[in-house]
């Protein structure tokens, strides 16, 4: 999972960044509304943090661009201001929470899982494929009840497919949401990364689509 | 008309003034013209005796009877018009009267003693033969021009009653005509005070307007003295406006500097579990909700000086529902809201989200899914006088035990901490509907949950 942290704090950019790294999301950072705003744009992500009090762009204004432009990733608004008109007019101007200055990572992070899922259309915080099943809570995979021991890549990898299950992934979409804006798009280590993930849980719950991508579904059509 | 009162003072000054004036204006014209006229009668009396006196003139040594005098009335009996010609200090010679006054005579203002002597005139106010008020002038002279000539006395009288009756006549019609005129100026003073005095109550009906929150501003054509008072009264509503912008800015600066670094020790703290850590999580947890009290507060007082704001509710409603159901998309959150859309709240448009917000919120967070939102305007009644609205929420969640309600008013006390929230939303908006002098009732809902009935100010629609 890929998420967008827009915060022109540097400590509390690191933070967010940190926290949303331990918890095995890829992380891009703008601390400025204008980079913010070309990221999201240009990059595709799960999950966008943004700070509305922010230098050269406010922002709802980013926002706004974002939602004209059909960006339609989840955005999770930081402010200080708590007031109901100012959630009122974060919630028009198209953010799908809103989540006051101070406040505890925790929350923050719960806030993140629950916009990730309903992204996905998840209502329920677990994800099953048939043995298969996703604490998005607690970020464990177990596989009939027996905990999946997984790398972080892996984890990343899973996670992705299982929140959009039964849909075919190609492997350029897994590339854009399981590493950064930096990283080298031709690579083919996501065939290793699923090689090794079918030792993990059942294969046939990933499907190659040859010339599509991956299907994580419990279909077996073998 | 107040006694107390600017029309009272006016026109009572303007009446006394007129009282006072009108009076002594009208004894000074009634003496002048009582005076000339006197004049008038004392100078005919005068020619008279003059001519009288002219006409006795013989060249003898007696006077002769005179005919050619120019008053008939010397002639009418007892007409009050008499002369008079008989020789000084008793002397030897004949005594003539005039025909008017038959057999009776005239007394002398030279024996009797004169009330006033001009030359060889003298003057005295006597009663005729019939009783009548008589003015009789003499004149001391002789009939000749040799030396030695007999002196006599030539007496002329007429009647006082003749001027009399024309300076009591002329004195009515003055004192009428003052009276008139009198009243015609009460009259005319009332109507002055009126029209002067009607900018000052167009002022009143215009600032009551901008309380009432019909108008912003003090509009309207007002005379060149009281133009300065609207301009600056339009200065003064537009510098208050300044400033509670500016506060509500400063307040808003304040918040965004100081809890962002909160938000970064507070998030630090979490990650460490050392007593450190634990007393710089309490105590940021501590500042924070001391920020958010003082910012209240802030906020409070900027907004009590506010003026003349309304704001619809039915927007306000809308813009908070669909945010909260953004908010509360997992739980499938639907609030149903019944609001005539005429229905205005008198005060400030962030007080009004304040307060449904955070009830909104609180019904959503424990609502099974479905809350309701229910405004009408209410009836004004003793409780109540003037205009209000009231404003029910309900959800259908477990609801609050009735021993646990009023714990729910104070500032950071969160009854259920499973549930996300500061603790702070209910006493916000306890502190709010006070500042309005509103109501709060908290109770069951038929549909399971809270019931929050709330009572704010309204404006007549």
């Amino acid at each position: 999972m890929r998420a967008l942290v827009v915060e022109d704090d540097p400590d509390l950019n690191r933070q967010l960044v940190t926290a949303l790294e331990d918890a095995d999301y890829v992380v891009d950072t703008a601390t400025d509304g204008e980079e913010g705003c070309f990221l999201g744009e240009t990059e595709p992500y799960d999950i966008v943090i943004l700070d509305l009090g922010l230098p050269q762009m406010d922002g709802l204004t980013v926002l706004e661009q974002w939602r004209r432009g059909d960006r339609k990733m989840p955005v999770i608004i930081l402010t200080a201001r708590d007031r109901w008109s100012d959630k009122v007019a974060g919630m028009d101007a198209g953010a799908d929470d809103y989540l006051a200055k101070p406040f505890h990572m925790e929350e923050l992070l719960a806030r993140v899982r629950a916009q990730v899922r309903r992204a996905a259309g998840h209502a329920k915080s677990e994800i099953e494929c048939g043995p298969v099943r996703l604490d998005t809570k607690s970020g464990r995979v177990t596989n009939d009840g027996q905990v999946v021991k997984l790398t972080s890549h892996e984890y990343r990898l899973v996670s992705y497919l299982m929140h959009h299950k039964g849909r075919v992934v190609s492997r350029t979409e897994l590339v854009e949401h399981m590493y950064d804006q930096d990283f080298d798009r031709d690579s083919n280590t996501i065939e290793v990364f699923v090689g090794r993930l079918r030792k993990k849980i059942p294969a046939n719950l990933i499907r190659t689509v040859r010339g599509l991508g991956y299907c994580l579904s419990e279909e077996d059509e073998g | 008309m107040k006694v107390n009162s600017l029309a009272f003072r006016l026109f009572a000054t303007a009446t006394a003034w007129t009282l006072i004036a009108l009076p002594i204006v009208g004894m000074i014209i009634y003496s002048l013209i009582s005076n000339l006229i006197l004049d008038g009668f004392d100078s005919r009396l005068r020619q008279h005796t003059w001519v009288l006196q002219s006409e006795a003139i013989t060249g003898g040594r007696e006077p002769s009877r005179p005919e050619n005098l120019a008053e008939p009335l010397f002639g009418v009996t007892n007409s009050g018009w008499y002369w008079q010609i008989k020789p000084y200090n008793g002397a030897q010679g004949r005594t003539f009267v005039s025909n008017s006054l038959a057999t009776g005579s005239l007394p002398s203002p030279h024996e009797k003693g004169a009330s006033r002597v001009e030359g060889d005139m003298r003057w005295l106010d006597v009663k005729g033969p019939l009783g009548q008020p008589l003015r009789v002038v003499e004149l001391v002279g002789t009939i000749g021009e040799e030396e030695g000539s007999p002196v006599y006395l030539f007496a002329v009288a007429g009647p006082l009653d003749w001027p009399g009756a024309t300076i009591n006549n002329f004195g009515l019609i003055l004192a009428l005509a003052f009276a008139l005129m009198g009243l015609a100026l009460l009259a005319a003073t009332f109507l002055q005070v009126k029209v002067a005095l009607r900018p000052l109550s167009m002022i009143e009906k215009g600032l009551s307007n901008i309380r009432n929150g019909d108008a912003v501003r003090l509009d309207g054509e007002y005379p060149a003295e009281i133009e300065p008072l609207q301009v600056e009264l339009n200065a003064l509503i537009e510098s208050n406006e300044d400033i509670i912008e500016r506060a509500r800015t400063q307040v808003g600066n304040l918040a965004h500097a100081l809890k962002t670094p909160l938000a970064v020790l507070t998030n630090e703290a979490d990650q460490k579990d050392t007593p450190l850590a634990a007393k710089v999580s309490e105590q940021a947890a501590l500042m924070g909700n001391q920020i958010s009290h003082y910012l209240d507060r802030a906020r409070m007082a900027a907004r009590a000086n506010t003026i003349g704001r309304v704001t619809p509710v039915l927007p306000v409603v809308e813009g908070l529902q669909r945010a909260l159901e953004r908010i509360h998309l997992d739980k499938g959150v639907r609030i149903a809201v019944e609001c005539d859309e005429k229905l205005t709240f008198r005060g400030e448009k962030q007080d009004l989200e304040e307060l449904l917000g955070n009830l909104l919120d609180n019904a959503s967070k424990w609502s099974e899914g479905d809350v309701q939102l229910q405004a009408t305007l209410v009836d004004a009644d003793r409780a109540h006088p003037g205009q209000w609205l009231k404003v029910t929420i309900e959800d259908d969640g477990p609801g609050v035990p009735e021993a646990q309600r009023a714990a729910m008013m104070k500032r950071g006390q969160r009854l259920d901490e499973s549930k996300p929230g500061s603790g702070l939303g209910m006493s916000i908006v306890h502190d709010l509907v006070t500042s309005y002098r509103g109501e709060l009732l908290l109770s069951q809902s038929v549909m399971g949950g809270l019931k929050a009935e709330l009572t704010l100010p309204a404006v007549r629609s």
